[in-house]
């Protein structure tokens, strides 16, 4: 059956026109990651509108190879110059900008290439076999599990995005209520257009999101009057040639880096709000952690490209998963995705992938397609690159908004979209001023629509409220919603008071209870090892006394002896 | 203990909102039939984000922010968001002469603006930013209108039909 699928996914693929444009979409995506300061989001974004005159497959096929391309680019420039293209590429120049500065720089650039490539590569086969399975479960869902769900995304999200985790709720609820402003969804009354008959159409997500990243990201970028008239050229002092040969080897002898941290980025991606900027810092921590020598970590390793540029990649291939199994964003460029989806009148879905076979797997061998192209275009796009370093930020930023404006204004022809962008633009901005992150506030725009109306349906179903917590699926994406928010307060406190000792084996029992109502085998047996682990766990605190400070101890003398 | 500082303004205006939506929410035509009003969804959000700032509120006053490194008041804080503001300008510009001048040329009139004010260069720069602007711009909208045939706005000024 997926081979079936695949082939004709690959058939509807294989035509020069679409080859060409996913082509492009590589290219395009490889050098706006390799840009600091112009995100991926923003480069799918932008790419959006050139894409409606473009068929479903064609459209989404080219924005996925722009993501790709994307996720790659920042290499480039967090090697070369030790600023990072893309929050993505942020553990890459960890090691990667030390190598090129002790004389190697075209093995760092070789490593980073071919690891990306390895993750992409992993992450797509893994979305190809997993999604189907992941949207069965999907089929289980009902009202009250998809409200649950959506509470679950906005709170790991806010729990994730930030130190401060109140801002990141206040955050992801102003999102929430955007989305209320215009017409209800189920009845069609109008809410909060304050007599106005511009804002009874809502905000359109899109210029929303472009607002309050690209617009607000831009801006940042020229606040500084100094660094705005500079380009990157300054920063760039090395030419180099891709060492192809070398980095395989250093790659293959790496082999279990690769595989697990190309895991760790598919887990990431398919948990909403945490995308490549959290892949590629815990990946690079895992591998430093299991690690022969984490004292080199730092000087100029391959162990530290080959980690994190393997798990960024790989990252999408997890948000995809989600997004298309269930129909939920897995992180703000799944989101972006989702939006293209929907222009092209697709609605992701648990039936998304039977319904629409072919669209669905031309997505996932997009991604895999994309991957090589990658690798093919890495050595031309280096050239590119050194040649964009030499225009100044505030060039860019100039163009780009332009772009932005004629972009958001070709998606409905209407000139609210563009004082939607700017109205955004200005609250985006003024949350990255006042540490507010907009993740959340991303993902609240996105799903408000969808929680409502499953809250509704649930209500139409059932009025009573106690189903939330006696459905399993639902009980147990509140019960992880709920131990995400005290998760910051549980990490600030551990080794200091006591009641951080029965923090975690209170989730694994919590989360074993829903489990278990699931029935069958495989998911209550998972139970049954979570409230084993958890009993271990209270075992291994009783043997030391229910102290903190001596439990953190003996942790400290085990990781010593290590 | 200062107690009133940018993260307690902050949360005050986010109240202050909530109330302003939480009085709006009256406005809302209820109909009759279906199970969950249109009123009930805002509300519960409304609800939450109150919470939320109030919780900020609190957090604000007991662990204030560091006091940001802007001196000389208002015109200090325009000197540091100078180019910023000067975005927003001209960008409210380019929105509010659009019916007039049309995309393009408000579209390279903006990106020449823009590309001006942020250089801070004088009059050396003027030819360069024009080419700029127009190429930049000139393409962009030949691509969105011959290309993906999207009818951009053409101003009263000059037409392309």
């Amino acid at each position: 059956m997926i081979i079936e699928n695949v082939i004709g996914a690959l058939d509807a693929l294989f035509t020069f026109q679409t080859m060409s444009l996913m082509a492009i979409g590589v290219f395009a995506g490889l050098m706006a990651g390799a840009i600091p300061g112009f995100t991926i989001t923003m480069a799918v974004v932008l790419t959006l509108p050139f894409t409606f005159g473009m068929s479903s497959i064609q459209g989404v096929a080219v924005m996925v190879c722009v993501l790709v391309g994307g996720l790659s680019g920042g290499l480039m420039s967090g090697i070369l110059t030790g600023i990072p293209g893309t929050p993505s590429s942020v553990a890459t120049t960890f090691d990667g900008f030390p190598m090129a500065r002790n004389g190697r720089p075209g093995l760092a650039l070789g490593i980073g290439v071919w690891s990306s490539f390895c993750g992409g590569t992993i992450s797509a086969i893994l979305l190809m076999t997993l999604a189907p399975q992941l949207a069965k479960i999907g089929l289980e869902f009902h009202p009250w599990d998809y409200f649950a769900l959506v509470m679950f995304a906005l709170t790991i999200t806010a729990s994730l995005s930030g130190a401060n985790l109140v801002k990141g709720l206040i955050a992801g609820m102003i999102g929430l209520l955007v989305q209320t402003i215009g017409e209800d969804e189920i009845i069609g009354v109008a809410r909060f257009n304050f007599g106005n008959e511009a804002l009874l159409q809502g905000f359109d997500f899109l210029p929303v999101l472009i607002g309050l990243f690209a617009f607000s990201q831009l801006l940042s970028d020229v606040k500084d009057p100094k660094s705005a008239v500079e380009s990157l050229a300054d920063s760039v002092k090395t030419i180099a040639v891709i060492e192809h040969k070398q980095a395989l080897i250093e790659i293959f002898k790496r082999w279990t880096i690769v595989i697990r941290s190309s895991l760790v980025g598919v887990f990431t991606g398919i948990l909403p709000g945490a995308g490549g900027s959290v892949a590629n810092i815990l990946a690079y921590d895992q591998a430093k952690k299991s690690s022969k020598y984490p004292e080199k970590f730092g000087t100029g390793i391959p162990d530290g490209i080959i980690a994190p540029e393997a798990s960024n990649n790989a990252v999408e291939g997890g948000a995809l998963m989600t997004l298309m199994a269930l129909g939920i964003p897995g992180d703000v460029t799944a989101a972006v995705m989702l939006g293209a989806l929907l222009i092209h009148d697709v609605v992701p879905s648990p039936s998304f992938i039977s319904d629409e076979p072919i669209l669905a797997y031309s997505i996932f061998m997009a991604f895999f397609i994309g991957n090589f192209m990658m690798l093919a275009f890495q050595s031309v796009t280096l050239r590119m690159f050194i040649l964009v370093t030499r225009v100044r930020k505030y060039v860019l930023a100039s163009v780009i908004l332009a772009l932005c404006g004629i972009g958001v204004f070709s998606l409905h022809n209407i000139e609210f979209d563009l004082w939607a962008l700017f109205w955004f633009g200005m609250l985006g901005f003024l949350m990255r001023q006042f540490g507010f992150p907009l993740a959340p506030m991303i993902l609240g725009v996105v799903l408000g629509n969808i929680a409502e109306i499953n809250l509704a349906r649930a209500m139409a179903i059932n009025s009573d409220l106690s189903i939330f917590l006696t459905r399993p699926w639902s009980l147990l994406f509140l019960l992880i919603a709920f131990f995400s928010i005290t998760f910051p307060y549980f990490r600030h406190k551990r080794g200091k008071t006591k009641w951080a000792l029965f923090f975690l084996p209170a989730v694994l029992f919590s989360i074993s209870v829903p489990l278990m109502m699931m029935g069958g085998i495989p998911r209550p047996t998972i139970a049954v090892c979570l409230i084993l682990i958890g009993l271990w766990l209270l075992y291994k605190r009783g043997k030391a006394g229910w102290d903190p400070a001596q439990l953190a101890v003996m942790k400290q003398e085990i990781s010593e002896g290590n | 203990m200062n107690s009133v500082n940018r993260d307690s303004i902050i949360a005050i205006l986010l109240l202050v909102m909530c109330g302003t939506f939480f009085v709006a929410s009256f406005d809302i035509r209820v109909p009759n039939y279906g199970t969950l009003p249109p009123t009930a969804w805002p509300r519960a959000i409304l609800t939450f984000l109150s919470i939320l700032s109030a919780i900020y509120l609190v957090q604000s006053i007991k662990n204030p922010p560091e006091s940001t490194k802007t001196t000389g008041g208002l015109k200090g804080l325009i000197s540091e968001f100078k180019n910023p503001i000067w975005c927003f300008a001209l960008y409210l510009a380019f929105l509010i002469t659009l019916p007039v001048l049309g995309m393009l040329i408000g579209g390279i009139l903006f990106v020449f603006c823009m590309l001006t004010v942020l250089s801070g260069a004088g009059r050396s720069k003027y030819l360069l930013h024009s080419v700029i602007a127009v190429l930049s711009v000139g393409l962009m909208w030949s691509l969105f209108t011959y290309a993906l045939n999207v009818m951009l706005p053409e101003g009263m000024l000059i037409s392309f039909s």
